[in-house]
């Protein structure tokens, strides 16, 4: 197998001289997002040159415990960044959403690195880290689109629901619309994606296992299963995030709570 | 039917309702007027339980008004919205879907009940199979009522029913649905001829 092409220190500087790109059109069109293009590529590096440091020591200790103290620290900050991106208060979504994102992992993890690859030990840093890493990365966007779709529309609409429940509708009759259309919402894009993938895009993970000499066909089943439970917590994590939520963001008369807006 | 005593509602610093008691029986055609934010909707509201901040006692057919026996008193309702603009993209959306909820299934009416309530509405079948964004805001109305009737529910709220309608299918909607023995009916309206043909009319322009 050839070996791989380190990055050198000046070539990583020319590779982020390609940033210029996006921030020269985001200055020309007067978009406001310049200082958060900037601040958000700078976050990357050091957060990947800090987990890359940690990931290093994480993997040499390999201590479960410390594996899974990780994992609920990755699943709170997907949390926290889940709901920054909502709109929604961190009071009555903290809680549902980190249990729904705990949950999710937790069943997909241990279904893929369990009966999947049948690992001798699922909390193995190499597999668990880098996989729920894929898979809470991945669920954000999902999480987001649809809290965004499922609240915002009631709130919106909120003649059409409450023409639902006075015309005899149960609360779960009545969500049940709104429901799908955030599934639609958050899932029709991952849909698109999944069937054109191969085809037109090829995904980071697998090139990335490909770069670093791995054979083809290896990264390619693991990008298969990947993209399957990517899938399946994205749906998971969705589905329980509305549910578990629905307690707090509604009154006891099933009324939406305004106050679960931090703009409204 | 409907029993509410001692009503206090305020919205920050205004007093909507202020000790207000009213009865109304079994059967009762009630009409509510009064002008823009006087409360007219916020009654409407308030027995279907879009308002859960108030004061008072309010019970509907022997159950009060809380959250444990709010399913069940809203079993009871058919609603008609102020707003027809319901996010639907088909006319038959608009009608049938009361009849998909589990609690309606049985009530989904048959071809000659349809027949019957659009020939009384003054309205062709075949409005069916338009688009809602097809029909004038009076046709919207006419549908959303005819669903309401056929749901026979035993109280049917309906916020500014004959708003959109004309004068001659006004007379003939409101004929009809008044006409509906045994249905408790509370219609906030400023139709005159709707608060003529109504038993009792609360004018909400005085003080509650």
């Amino acid at each position: 197998m050839q070996d791989v092409f380190d990055i050198n220190y000046l070539r990583l500087f020319l590779g982020y001289a390609l940033m210029l790109i996006p921030i020269g059109i985001l200055w020309y069109y007067k978009t406001g997002l310049v200082k958060d293009t900037i601040i958000a590529t700078l976050r990357m590096t050091v957060q990947l040159l800090l987990v890359g440091l940690y990931l290093e020591y994480i993997f040499k200790l390999n201590n479960a415990w410390l594996n899974i103290a990780w994992l609920i620290i990755m699943a709170t900050l997907a949390t926290s960044t889940i709901i920054r991106r909502t709109g929604l208060k961190y009071k009555y979504f903290l809680a549902p959403i980190l249990i729904s994102t705990l949950i999710s992992i937790l069943i997909i993890d241990a279904y893929f690195l369990g009966i999947v690859i049948k690992l001798d030990n699922v909390f193995d840093a190499r597999y668990l880290i880098p996989i729920t890493g894929m898979l809470l990365g991945n669920t954000i966007r999902n999480v987001i689109i649809s809290l965004n779709a499922f609240y915002n529309r009631i709130d919106d609409e909120q003649n059409l629901y409450r023409w639902y429940l006075a015309n005899g509708a149960t609360r779960k009759e009545a969500l049940l619309p709104f429901m799908r259309d955030a599934l639609k919402k958050a899932f029709n894009p991952v849909i698109a994606n999944t069937a054109i993938m191969g085809l037109i895009s090829l995904p980071g993970m697998m090139t990335g296992q490909i770069l670093g000499g791995s054979n083809p066909n290896v990264a390619v089943k693991y990008q298969i299963m990947l993209m399957i439970t990517i899938f399946s917590s994205g749906i998971l994590n969705v589905l329980l995030s509305i549910r578990f939520s629905n307690r707090f963001a509604f009154d006891h008369y099933g009324n939406l709570r305004k106050e679960i807006f931090r703009m409204k | 039917m409907i029993q509410i005593q001692n009503l206090f509602i305020t919205f920050g610093n205004e007093h909507i309702y202020e000790d207000f008691s009213l009865n109304i029986k079994k059967g009762e055609k009630i009409a509510i007027s009064g002008e823009s934010g006087k409360g007219k909707s916020t009654f409407l509201n308030l027995l279907t339980g879009f308002i859960s901040d108030f004061e008072g006692d309010v019970f509907v057919d022997g159950l009060e008004l809380n959250p444990k026996n709010i399913y069940n008193i809203r079993k009871k309702y058919a609603w008609l919205p102020q707003e027809t603009a319901l996010n639907m993209q088909s006319v038959k959306d608009l009608f049938f879907t009361p009849f998909n909820f589990s609690l309606n299934k049985e009530k989904r009416p048959e071809q000659k009940q349809i027949d019957d309530i659009f020939t009384a509405f003054s309205l062709d079948e075949s409005i069916l199979d338009k688009k809602v964004k097809e029909i004038s805001g009076g046709q919207k109305q006419r549908v959303l009522l005819a669903s309401c009737v056929l749901q026979k529910k035993a109280i049917l709220l309906l916020d500014e029913p004959s708003s959109a309608l004309d004068k001659r299918i006004k007379k003939r909607v409101t004929d009809h649905i008044l006409g509906l023995k045994n249905t408790t009916i509370i219609a906030v309206t400023h139709d005159e001829y709707w608060m003529k043909c109504s038993d009792k009319v609360i004018s909400l322009d005085k003080d509650n």
